[in-house]
This record gives C-alpha cells, sequence and structure tokens, in this order.
C-alpha cells in the first residue's frame, strides 16, 4: 500500500458541496459533499446507477447539476462558461470507452490539444507527447493508429492524452471496465506509477484490489447518495453502511 | 436518315468545347453546396431559432423543384435589382439546392460519429470549432464518402439544367448542333456518351479517395 497523504497538510483541490442532479425525474445526485486534497487518491464504488460516473463527470463540467456547488481551485463551476473551461483545463479525463480520435494517430492525439489549446509549437507538442508516451510505456505506438492498438495500449494512450496538458486532477470513468482481463493489469500498472507519481486522482472502478493498493480514500455510493467516505483500510474492514457491506460482500467474494 | 457516324464525330470537338462550363458549374457547385450544407447542418445542430429556420429552410429546398430555383433566381430577383450572370445564377442554384440534400448526409456522417468524441474533445478543452474541424469534419467525411459522392456525380449530371439560362454546357451546346442541323440523334448521343466518361472518372475518383479514407485510422 502506498503512503497515506497527511490530510491535514494537503490543500483541498475539489471542493463539492450540496451537489445534486436530476435527469428528468430521476435524482441521480443527492446531496453530495465531498473534499479532495491535492494528492488524494479517491476510488468511487457502488452498484451500477448510483451516480459514480455521474459525479466525476460534474468535476470537469461534462455534466451539467441543479444544485449545489463544485469549486476546483478555487474557481467555482458552473457560475459561468468561462469559469468551466477555466476548471475544466485543470483536469484530465479518461473514459471506459478510451475515446481516442480514430483518424489521428497515437501522436497527433496527444499533440491536438497542446496545440490548439495551448498554443505549442509542434516540435515543442510532440517533445511532450514523446514524454507521457513513454511514461505510459507505449512510445514505440506513436506513429500508429488507435484502431491498430489493442484495448489496453489505447486505454494508456488515452491516460498519456490526459496527461499532455499537465492537469492538477486526473478522473478516471471505470477505466477497465471495457478491457479484455488479460489488458487490464498493464492499464492499472501505469495507474499505480502515476498515483506513486503523487498526482491526484479520482477513479470509478470496480477493481477492488487496485483501490486496496493504490487508494487513500474510498468513496461509495448507492442510489445517487454518498453513504460512505472512509480511508481505504477503515472502508475495507469496517465498512458500516449496510449496502457498502452487502457491496463488498459480493464483489470481494469473486 | 439512319445514324450518321461521321457527323457524330464532327460534333464531338464543338461539345467537347463546353466541357469547360460543364467542369466549371460542376466543380463551383460541389464545393458551393457542400459548403453552405455543411454550415446548415451545424446550425440546425446547434439548435435554437437558427436551428428551426435552417431546419424549415432544408426542408423547403428539397421540396422544390430545382428549375424553380434557376427560373427564380434569374428572373425575379432583377426585379429587386439583383442582376446576375447566367453561370452565377446557375451555381447558386445548384449549390442552394444540393445544399439541403447534403445537409442531410452530414447529418448522418455526424450521427454516426459516438458520443465519445466529442466529450473527449470538451474534456481536453478543445473549442467548438476546434471540435468540428480536427474529430467531426474528418471522421464525418470518412462516413459520408460514397454517399457524398454519389451527390458530386448528381451535380455534374444536374448541369444541364444551366442550358435553360443559355450557359453554353454539353447539352446545350448538342442541342444548338441539332437545332442548327436537324440532326438530333448524333449531337445528344455525343453529349450523353461524355457526361457518361465524366461520370465514370469522377466515380473512379471518388472510390479512390474513400478507400484511402478508410485506409487510415479504421476503427
Amino acid at each position: 500500500m502506498l503512503s497515506p497523504v497527511a490530510a491535514v497538510q494537503a490543500e483541498p483541490l475539489v471542493q463539492i458541496e450540496g451537489l445534486n442532479k436530476w435527469f428528468g425525474a430521476l435524482h441521480v445526485l443527492n446531496d453530495i459533499d465531498l473534499t479532495i486534497r491535492t494528492g488524494a487518491r479517491i476510488v468511487v464504488c457502488g452498484p451500477s446507477g448510483s451516480g459514480k460516473s455521474t459525479l466525476i463527470r460534474c468535476i470537469n463540467g461534462l455534466e451539467r447539476f441543479q444544485k449545489g456547488t463544485i469549486q476546483l481551485e478555487g474557481v467555482t463551476l458552473g457560475q459561468s462558461a468561462r469559469n468551466t473551461a477555466v476548471a475544466r483545463r485543470q483536469t484530465g479525463m479518461v473514459f471506459q470507452s478510451f475515446n481516442l480520435f480514430p483518424h489521428l494517430s497515437v501522436l497527433a492525439n496527444c499533440t491536438l490539444a497542446l496545440r490548439r489549446v495551448l498554443g505549442k509549437s509542434m516540435r515543442e507538442a510532440e517533445e511532450i507527447a514523446m514524454h507521457q508516451l513513454k511514461a505510459v510505456r507505449i512510445p514505440e505506438k506513436a506513429n500508429a493508429y488507435p484502431g491498430q492498438l489493442s484495448g489496453g495500449q489505447q486505454q494508456r494512450v488515452a491516460i498519456a492524452r490526459a496527461l499532455c496538458l499537465n492537469p492538477s486532477i486526473i478522473l478516471f470513468d471505470e477505466p477497465t471496465s471495457a478491457l479484455d482481463p488479460e489488458m487490464i493489469k498493464e492499464v492499472l500498472d501505469v495507474m499505480t506509477a502515476l498515483a506513486r507519481d503523487g498526482m491526484t486522482m479520482v477513479c470509478v472502478t470496480h477493481e477492488m484490489a487496485f483501490a486496496r493498493e493504490v487508494a487513500d480514500e474510498v468513496v461509495f455510493m448507492d442510489a445517487g447518495r454518498l453513504v460512505e467516505h472512509a480511508s481505504c483500510e477503515d472502508f475495507f474492514s469496517t465498512a458500516v453502511h449496510p449496502r457498502a457491506r452487502l457491496f463488498l460482500d459480493t464483489i470481494l467474494r469473486h | 436518315m439512319g445514324f450518321d457516324v461521321g457527323f457524330a464525330l464532327s460534333t464531338i470537338p464543338i461539345i467537347v468545347g463546353a466541357i469547360g462550363a460543364t467542369l466549371f458549374a460542376t466543380v463551383l457547385s460541389c464545393v458551393g453546396a457542400s459548403a453552405v450544407g455543411f454550415t446548415f447542418e451545424i446550425i440546425r445542430r446547434s439548435g435554437g431559432a437558427p436551428g428551426f429556420a435552417v431546419r424549415f429552410l432544408i426542408d423547403f429546398i428539397r421540396s422544390t423543384p430545382v428549375l424553380a430555383w434557376l427560373y427564380f433566381i434569374y428572373f425575379v430577383l432583377p426585379f429587386y435589382g439583383i442582376r446576375l450572370g447566367a453561370m452565377t445564377v446557375g451555381v447558386l442554384a445548384l449549390s442552394l439546392y444540393y445544399s439541403g440534400y447534403l445537409a442531410e448526409v452530414f447529418k448522418a456522417g455526424i450521427d454516426a460519429i459516438p458520443k465519445g468524441q466529442q466529450e473527449a474533445a470538451r474534456a481536453l478543452s478543445l473549442s467548438r470549432r476546434d471540435t468540428v474541424v480536427f474529430v467531426i469534419a474528418p471522421q464525418m467525411l470518412r462516413n459520408i464518402a460514397a454517399p457524398l459522392g454519389n451527390y458530386l456525380v448528381s451535380i455534374l449530371k444536374a448541369t444541364p439544367y444551366l442550358a435553360v439560362l443559355a450557359v453554353p454546357e454539353m447539352l446545350g451546346r448538342a442541342f444548338d448542333i441539332a437545332s442548327e442541323t436537324y440532326r438530333y440523334a448524333e449531337p445528344l448521343t455525343v453529349a450523353g456518351l461524355l457526361f457518361l466518361a465524366l461520370a465514370l472518372v469522377v466515380s473512379y475518383g471518388v472510390k479512390r479517395v474513400e478507400q484511402r479514407l478508410l485506409a487510415t485510422g479504421r476503427r
């Protein structure tokens, strides 16, 4: 297990207060309060449909919400399009289905935002991209197209692409759920290395072994509520909420 | 009076002389129809009042004959002080008319792109414009290469409409020869064969482009 972050020293990076979201009549997020400190490694788990993905998609403004506030490095999301853009610039996102751009090479996938958003020169952008592709151990595929890569390789490229913009926090939305079992490890290994480097990360996942090894906090959601938020150790040993207990019993039996 | 091969051959240079006008009208109309059609589709997607207006406009364009557009722009607009040359009117009418159809093709091409692509672009902070130019449009083109090519051939085949405004394109030129000589079979056959040849060349070109688009970056 990685050393836990000393909670008192680290500053709050993301502050979520009283967050509520409805899809029509469906109350998908119900009064969520969550503080994410710099350097935190949070795993969000819970049954499907509990609002996990929606929660992290709110953090980078991919989803709108109706009530509550989200602050990212002091910038309040949703107040204006400009604020949302500023906050989004600080977050990286990795999707379940990778969402690489299929018509662009691996390198071009990584350099596009560097050039168009950060205004880097081609040479500079490629340097940064190659550095990140090395970090996810796939530099030899720089000129390949996503369709020529395995799922695990694509997801590692997606992680590199997100890292290129040098985000303060990276959000993982079930990053291994679309992968064949033999590819899950290579992606989790990259994520573990990222955690070792001190990257702040929030990860929606069902990989409880990964949670145990890497997470310092676990958030459990059920039916739109955040029902348990504990240190990793406490969550696995003494989770008190019956839904969390049931979930753990089911998932750990596998 | 049978089919006179010698006469037919003698009409070829005259009709081929009009190939420039045909190609000029085709290329400009293709570019115009694609640009207007794509703009229509982007506006329609963004919704709101402009989106609604464009939706109506597309339906209106698709429900009216292209000849009506030609006559309207050529004969009615001068009443309002807008006087345009025959070729300009022709290109304008074909561009507008086919933009309505191409907007539908573009729509299908964009609808076929997974939603995750736009989300990834947003998550990377790409602007709306950059998302369209670098993420949506290239993937759309790959999705619609075949139907888009069909419409480009259709536009080529629609250029004879411009003959009604006396634009010197191939079929009009063939008809001129026919009126002068009272021999219809030969010039019209030659014009038809020339259109066939052009259409085959365009189709072949489209197929090549499509193959190249599909060769890089298979999903």
